[in-house]
């Protein structure tokens, strides 16, 4: 299939930023599209973080990291609710021990202050063990707006919104070059075919400045770090309530720490260890090494019974051209290139900031174009009701309405059939086992699929109609079968159940 | 010529020692009749059992496992395997019910081992 | 919303449930209940098409689905209440079970519940070993199911990391299907599973086991490419400068099984950090009156044959704390010693006879296995050689006990 399309604008990745900046454009009237080089939209970095709603007092005053953290904070409580995702304002609580802790911290907390961070104060040992009883420090700076979420949720809830608003997904369509038609638009070839947009948004994540410099912005360069972490077992957020973190040392630095996810599960990282390629994200043993000793002196929860499994994510550490010193979020909007936004630099706190950058870039075009608002947009996006946050009652009336809330595929998570075929049927047309795991936390659970996979396995192939070598973990080439044991030369796609 | 030798009788496991002297084979080790036996024709014509699959159609289930009721000769292993993967039973099929007679001139049958129901049609 | 009352509800209609069941029927008590979330009853026996079943017990070597249709024809005809399809989501410790299928959610009350739910496998995240998160990575046991009850093949060059008996069952298993077996590699010095195992799943198909070996990257973004494999020390931490690549499209993962006790510990039973089954005494009864637990639940066997006596012997408690809801009180602490792993039950009442069952930490030969209480050996057994992969089971006799004293099993 030759794909060959025109549109308004032509939104590069469809992470949480780029989804983010679909939505606020499908407010208006202008035909958009992203394209994501990926089978999902929540594969990048978008997934790979701790999931923290930042207070914004980490970054520079007069920043747009600052600006962007404050905003999609305060904006968060209406946006979860719009978009039907989970997340606790829990509060966080930064550590300290030494006076040089203590500086650091009433220094971030000053910053904070400047930035518009509401309530932020210095607390001493008795007050921390009111925020979390765990706890054992001398002093710390307590934001109680800062939260947690689940970033996964937040960008295929974006990427939802915005496909019903409107807005059309092509995955697996990774830019291989863009040109500038005669009439000042663009032709943006990928491996599919060929697209054309008077716009485009460049929100690729960690390939950015390559996109960049198909638009004509070359030289833009990432200083990837990769971060590492180990997630826990359910059980150990028995012995964490808040995210801490450790004051940052001397040079900015915050170590690995301990924080419990919206789902109930501890997250152990991230560590910080510079890599040469930024498409290098396998987990390495010198860091899960670290994560397990340092984690168990730090966290009580950090038994090794309890691991999970473990992940990676680069970040995407901008550094000035020329030199090496890290820069702030970029939405490099030229008039040498006026129909060109590029979004660089995409580190934390771009998930807290995702909503206020994509309006951001949205007004952007949407002055530039002088584009109507679409008043058919519909903010509000439907999530798959969780069998399991269900009361009795409740249950009850869905297994009544629909038997397969009976059947308990993932056991782990409790994660029912109907919560399977519904995640199957995603507006995003996405049919891997990670577009599932990601919509309904199948696979997630301490077993990591041994007991729901086969039955996924085989839903998906009942539901779609597949072959079973064509049922994918994840991308195309992510194929999990290679075949039938006996050959039943494909006479009937009858899967019985076992 | 000495060789050990592990028994796979029974879960045991025995580790016997055999080797053949003056033309006669001698065993050590072995704790029952079944082990002497095992390790006699280990080292002049090994035998095995197998358990593999056979194709069912229209069953509750893909497949019927099934196995061989007796030890073949280890070196015929992949021809019977070759007679097995040919086979396509219609459900309902029965533990005991015998797929393949006496396959490939071995000695054993190639029998069912679970029972597979018909497919009850579908909503 | 509907309630039961039960006298007895089983969790899990594997070879332990069934038994059980069966046994607490023959005993008088007929109020009974399975719940089992498969469409069959059989559990893990369903998928293990092998042989090797029923040699102690019937005399016979059958397969898993044989030896379990076995039983599932007994409780079949003692008219004993089987729901299939149906999750158990929680138990009380005042033995409340609620289950769910397409029907609904139904409480049931009982007097007694056996805890059977049987065992998962370790994964690969567990063990954190490093590297890419590619398709093509299986634990053996869903490998298993994949290929004997889903006619779904995972693979063509196959690695395997674990020489536990499930990895080399299923080593034998895809070469009889056409892959390619490169490798079984272990940790440990010596193999995890049963040295007729190691003769008839790798030596019969030139499947080399290295020992001493473990995996320590697995490559390919998408789909496994291969592993790197380093030779590991005594402490199992790779040795430098002993990387080898396997290039390979499937790595099958058997490193441990671990008993399944999510729903145990709902109920507030206290677990033994080293069997991660629950602390029991000789009546199979754990620390929360009138729940009981035996098989892969309580440790994971080698023999289903033992699974089921095991069950059987916790039926005849279970059937008597229906009866009469007493059972001897168990103030005996039964104390795994020197080179032995973990001892089951780890409390004894001394008023019966009873199996200890236990594993050695490490093969010895020429090993002698000392049951002592006080100081006074109760019961001395000396075997060739003593492995961890098989567990030991030695009958104690109750007129051999004192009360109070300390036992204590060890094997040198």
């Amino acid at each position: 299939m030759c794909l060959r399309k025109v549109y308004d604008a032509i939104i590069i990745g469809g992470g949480v930023v780029g989804s983010s900046v679909a939505r606020e454009l499908a407010r208006y009237h202008i035909k958009v599209c992203v394209l994501e080089k990926e089978a999902d939209v929540c594969c990048g970095n978008s997934s790979r973080n701790t999931g923290v709603l930042h207070a914004g007092f980490l970054y520079k005053t007069g920043s747009l990291q600052a600006k962007f953290a404050v905003e999609g904070n305060a904006a968060f409580e209406q946006i979860s609710k719009e978009l039907d995702v989970p997340y606790k304002r829990t509060g966080k609580l930064t550590i300290g021990f030494t006076e040089g802790e203590r500086e650091r911290l009433l220094k971030l907390k000053s910053q904070g202050d400047r930035n518009g961070v509401p309530n932020l104060s210095i607390i001493g040992r008795d007050e921390i063990k009111q925020v979390d009883p765990n706890v054992e420090a001398e002093f710390a700076l307590y934001s109680p707006t800062s939260g947690i979420m689940c970033p996964y949720m937040y960008t295929i809830a974006l990427a939802e919104n915005a496909k019903l608003n409107g807005v059309d997904y092509y995955f697996e369509n990774e830019v291989c070059s863009v040109k500038k038609e005669k009439d000042g638009a663009f032709s943006v070839s990928t491996a599919k075919g060929r697209l054309y947009s008077r716009w485009i948004i460049n929100s690729a994540g960690l390939g950015a400045p390559t996109v960049a410099a198909m638009l004509g912005s070359a030289g833009y360069a990432y200083k990837p770090v990769k971060g590492e972490y180990i997630l826990l077992d359910k059980r150990a957020i028995e012995q964490i309530r808040v995210p801490v973190y450790p004051a940052p040392d001397e040079k900015g630095v915050t170590d690995l720490h301990a924080t419990p996810t919206i789902d109930g599960n501890v997250l152990m990282g991230p560590t910080c260890n510079d890599v040469v390629q930024s498409c290098d994200l396998d987990t390495t043993a010198d860091s899960l090494d670290y994560i397990v000793k340092k984690g168990a002196s730090i966290f009580k929860g950090m038994k090794t019974e309890w691991i999970i499994r473990s992940f990676s994510g680069i970040m995407p550490r901008f550094v000035e051209r020329g030199t090496s010193g890290y820069l702030d979020f970029l939405i490099e909007h030229h008039p040498d290139n006026p129909n060109v936004v590029n979004l660089l630099g995409m580190d934390s706190p771009a998930l807290t900031g995702a909503y206020p950058i994509g309006k951001y870039v949205a007004d952007i075009v949407a002055a530039q174009e002088k584009l109507a608002k679409n008043n058919s947009f519909d903010p509000c996006r439907k999530g798959i009701k969780k069998f399991s946050e269900q009361d009795v009652e409740t249950r009850c009336e869905m297994i009544e309405q629909n038997p397969d809330y009976g059947e308990i595929v993932c056991r782990c998570e409790y994660v029912t059939k109907a919560e399977i075929v519904e995640a199957l049927n995603n507006p995003l047309g996405v049919t891997s086992v990670n577009g599932i795991k990601y919509r309904t936390r199948a696979t997630m659970g301490r077993c990591q699929g041994g007991y729901c996979e086969t039955r996924i396995a085989s839903i998906i192939q009942e539901s779609k109609g597949l072959d079973r070598k064509d049922i994918r973990l994840d991308n195309s080439r992510s194929y999990m079968f290679t075949g039938e044991v006996r050959e039943s030369c494909g006479c009937s796609t009858k899967t019985p159940s076992l | 010529m000495t060789g050990q030798l592990i028994c796979i009788v029974c879960p045991a496991g025995c580790e016997m020692t055999a080797c053949i002297k003056d033309g006669k084979l001698e065993v050590w080790g072995e704790k029952c009749k079944r082990g002497l036996e095992y390790a006699e024709r280990e080292f002049t014509n090994p035998m095995r059992t197998i358990a593999t699959s056979v194709l069912v159609d229209n069953g509750e289930l893909p497949l019927a496992p099934v196995r061989l009721d007796n030890p073949v000769p280890k070196k015929q292993i992949f021809n019977i395997m070759r007679e097995i993967k040919a086979v396509r039973l219609e459900a309902p099929v029965h533990i005991g019910q015998i797929v393949l007679s006496d396959v490939c001139g071995c000695g054993s049958d190639v029998v069912v081992t679970k029972n597979v129901g018909r497919a009850q049609p579908r909503l | 919303m509907r309630l039961l009352n039960k006298d007895a509800v089983i969790i899990g209609g594997g070879p332990a449930g069934l038994a059980a069941a069966i046994q607490l029927k023959k005993n008088g008590i007929d109020n009974i209940l399975i719940i089992e979330r498969e469409k069959n009853l059989g559990g893990i026996l369903r998928q293990c098409i092998h042989d090797g079943f029923g040699l102690t017990r019937f005399g016979k070597s059958l397969s898993g689905p044989e030896y379990a249709q076995i039983f599932i024809d007994e409780a079949n005809d003692l008219g004993i209440e089987a729901l299939t399809d149906t999750s158990v989501i929680n138990i009380t410790y005042g033995k409340v079970v609620t289950a769910v299928n397409r029907g609904g959610i139904f409480h049931v009350q009982s007097k007694a519940v056996v805890l059977a739910m049987g065992c998962r496998e370790r994964t690969r995240g567990a063990i954190n070993i490093p590297g890419a998160r590619p398709a093509g990575i299986y634990n053996a046991g869903v490998a298993q199911s994949y290929i004997n009850l889903h006619n779904t093949m995972v693979g063509r060059e196959i690695v395997i990391l674990g020489s536990g008996d499930i990895g080399m069952i299923m080593a034998r298993r895809l070469t009889l299907e056409g892959a390619h077996v490169k490798a079984v590699f272990e940790a440990q010095a010596y193999p995890s599973g049963l040295p007729r195992n190691i003769e008839q799943c790798l030596n019969d198909y030139g499947i080399p086991l290295y020992l001493s070996h473990t995996v320590t990257k697995i490559c390919g973004r998408r789909r496994v490419e291969g592993v790197v494999v380093s030779r590991v020390d005594s402490a199992f931490s790779p040795i430098d400068g002993t990387e080898k690549f396997f290039s390979c499209d499937t790595l099958i993962l058997s490193v441990g099984l671990i008993p399944e006790n999510e729903l145990s510990l709902m109920a507030g039973v206290e677990l033994d950090r080293r069997t991660r089954g629950a602390y029991v005494n000789d009546s199979f009864e754990t620390g929360c009156s009138g729940i009981f637990a035996a098989g892969n639940v309580l440790h994971v066997h080698d023999l289903v044959d033992f699974v089921s006596i095991e069950a059987e012997e916790l039926a005849a408690s279970a059937a008597e704390y229906v009866s009469s809801d007493c059972l001897p009180k168990a103030s005996i602490v039964v104390v795994p010693g020197r080179n032995v792993g973990y001892a089951v039950p780890q409390r004894v009442s001394g008023e019966k006879n009873f199996t200890l069952s236990f594993r050695v930490k490490q093969p010895i030969e020429n090993c002698k296995v000392t049951v002592s209480q006080g100081g006074n050996v109760i019961s001395e057994v000396k075997m060739r050689k003593a492995i961890p992969a098989n567990m030991i089971q030695i009958k104690i006799s109750a007129d051999r006990l004192e009360s109070g004293k300390e036992i204590e099993v060890t094997a040198v």
